[in-house]
């Protein structure tokens, strides 16, 4: 089993390493936070309504949490959708399942296969987004001490550990995310519903975020990881919202996944 | 005894049927797609599997290779039961249905690189073994070309590559030359004929009736979901009516009065001159000893050899539902060309 998923995992890294949307992705975001912190360095307005926008050009180790702000609303679905909400429907584009599901791989480990290339690409590309955002910042404006939400100064290395709990605090919801869009991906068969579902769920759950409604279903949003990172910021430290976004997170995954499963293992292809 | 126990089984493996299905059942929603179907192949054989549009063969394919969940019935490929549920395509299977697809923005070596790597092939193993496919199917001097812009026909041979590099004791082919040219369906023929004699299944399903005829020993035939004949070449000939031929006498008038008395013999006088005569052959040498006994002579005896698609509408009786494809129309047309037997 493990070797028949490791296979297939491999074929699948291969096709996304020869499409452009996957280098175009990956580039970005290593690009997108040099070209931020390059345009904040140059400017001289800050983008002040943003957490830790103020600071940006006082410490770069702002950059990376800037970033991660703008990233829950757009970056994390779109990442989490482009090829986990492709990669199941992509073959129904193409027509190639009997192609594929006529080699020595049973259903299972090609679903396990694409299943781990999907959160693989998401994981790879937030650690990317991450890094990137943190080195922007070191080497463009630089590593001064950072100001936190409670307004206490915290030296660039105590900080730069918040800064990477912060970020690893989202992969769970990242993980959900992408799950969502492999069961959109698997059940409607389209890649234009497995990409845009995904990303339009997220900013539904930002937006019903905003609006007064029952605490639990709050708490069940997919996005309320996005923002749980904000109690690493704070003094003293708060962890709840981390603890609950990861099992949100963990969720999604198990019910999404075994959902789509279960609607490949039945499907008739071509029937 | 170890080395006794193994020989048992692989005599026992070996004389299964390369492929046997029992009562296949298959329905979408009210529609009974397959009903109760059995399939069985020998190793070596080329068995046709024939039959008009709508009638199933494209979903008993799909079935046996896994694609499409049986509602009844078992399946034995290489003498393993695949299951209804995980339907994993044993080693030694191999095949494609329609016109097979693959991913365009690879080139077609690629693509059969990354099904090796599917199948198990380390990265060496399986890139002579591309090589190798590509060259017996033609395809090498488009090989590094991206397979979007494959015609149908290179799919085709792509497809066929796929399955080759499978190494297959079984091998499902969907009408494999509708998209080559002449001397591409040719060679895919004798490719198919190749592996058949190399002790290879091979389920050929076609409208083009006079290709199985040309390759088939064996054949099934399906109409409306149901198995209606299934046996070999020479057997549904047999069921079929009786063959007409083209008649010469000294005396076409005396002719047509013997037959008259003769059972198994239907004359009618030809519009163009001449006699039809309708008889199975034991019939129709009784009748010629009998011609020449009377002093008629028998000046010529045309056979209008009955295609394999004329004997299959005449056995459905559906020859109004049958949709002969204009292609198989033609291949008709060439079937039904006199051959002089006398």
């Amino acid at each position: 089993m493990l070797r028949g998923i490791g296979a297939v995992t491999s074929v699948e890294c291969s096709k996304l390493a020869a499409q452009m949307k996957t280098r175009i992705v990956l580039a970005a975001c290593v690009a997108g936070p040099f070209v931020f912190a390059v345009a904040m360095r140059v400017q001289s307005n800050v983008p002040a309504d943003t957490l830790f926008g103020r600071s940006i050009t006082e410490s770069g180790l702002a950059v990376p949490l800037v970033v991660l702000g703008f990233a829950a609303l757009w970056v994390f679905p779109v990442v989490a959708s482009v090829v986990g909400g492709d990669l199941f429907s992509s073959e129904d584009r193409y027509g190639t399942w009997a192609t594929l599901l006529t080699r020595s791989r049973t259903r299972a480990e090609v679903f396990a296969g694409k299943v781990v290339t999907a959160l693989g690409f998401s994981l790879v590309a937030t650690v990317v987004l991450a890094l990137s955002s943190i080195a922007a910042g070191l080497l463009v404006i630089g590593h001064q001490p950072l100001v936190n939400l409670s307004g206490v100064l915290l030296a660039p290395g105590p900080a730069l550990v918040r800064i990477a709990t912060a970020w690893a605090s989202v992969l769970p919801s990242a993980i959900g995310l992408t799950a969502l869009a492999v069961l959109a991906s698997v059940a409607t068969r389209s890649s234009a519903a497995g990409i845009g579902l995904p990303v339009v769920g997220a900013l539904t759950m930002q937006l019903y975020a905003m609006v007064d409604g029952p605490e639990v279903i709050r708490r069940s949003l997919i996005t309320s990881g996005f923002g749980a990172w904000h109690g690493l910021l704070a003094e003293p430290s708060y962890y709840g919202p981390i603890g609950h976004a990861a099992l949100a997170g963990m969720l999604y995954l198990v019910v999404c996944l075994a959902i789509a499963h279960h609607v490949l293992r039945h499907r008739d292809i071509g029937g | 005894m170890t080395i006794t126990n193994t020989a048992a089984i692989q005599i026992v493996t070996l004389e299964r049927p390369a492929l046997e299905a029992v009562g296949i059942s298959k329905r979408y929603g009210s529609r009974e797609v397959l009903c109760g179907v059995d399939l069985i192949v020998r190793a070596g054989q080329l068995h046709g599997l024939l039959g008009p549009n709508g009638a199933g063969k494209t979903t008993l394919m799909r079935v046996l290779l896994g694609l499409v969940g049986r509602d009844a019935g078992d399946v034995h490929l290489l003498g393993q039961r695949v299951d209804a549920t995980d339907r994993r395509v044993p080693d030694g299977v191999a095949g494609f249905v329609d016109t097979p697809a693959f991913y365009p923005y690879l080139s077609g070596r690629r693509n059969l690189e990354l099904l090796a790597r599917l199948d198990g092939h380390r990265r060496a193993e399986g890139a002579a073994r591309v090589s190798d496919v590509l060259d017996q199917v033609g395809l090498s001097a488009h090989a590094d070309a991206a397979a979007g812009g494959y015609s149908a026909g290179m799919r085709q041979r792509l497809g066929l590559a796929a399955a080759l590099m499978r190494s297959p004791r079984l091998l499902f082919l969907d009408e494999p030359t509708s998209s080559l040219d002449p001397a591409g369906a040719r060679d895919v023929r004798a490719l198919a004929r190749r592996l058949a004699d190399a002790g290879t299944a091979v389920v050929l399903s076609s409208h083009d009736m006079s290709e199985v005829e040309e390759l088939c020993s064996t054949l099934t035939f399906i109409h409306h979901g149901h198995v209606i004949f299934s046996g070999t070449l020479e057997g549904v000939r047999m069921l079929a009516p009786p063959q007409v031929h083209a008649m010469h006498t000294s005396d076409d008038r005396a002719a047509l009065g013997l037959a008259s008395y003769r059972p198994g013999i239907t004359a009618v006088r030809a519009s163009g001159g001449g006699l039809e005569v309708s008889a199975h052959l034991d019939a129709l040498d009784e009748y010629v000893i009998a011609l020449g006994c009377a002093g008629i002579a028998v000046r010529a005896l045309e056979s209008r050899t009955r295609s394999l698609e004329s004997l299959f509408l005449d056995i459905t009786g559906d020859a109004d539902g049958a949709e002969a494809t204009t292609a198989s129309r033609l291949s008709l047309a060439e079937a039904d060309a006199p051959a002089v037997i006398s």
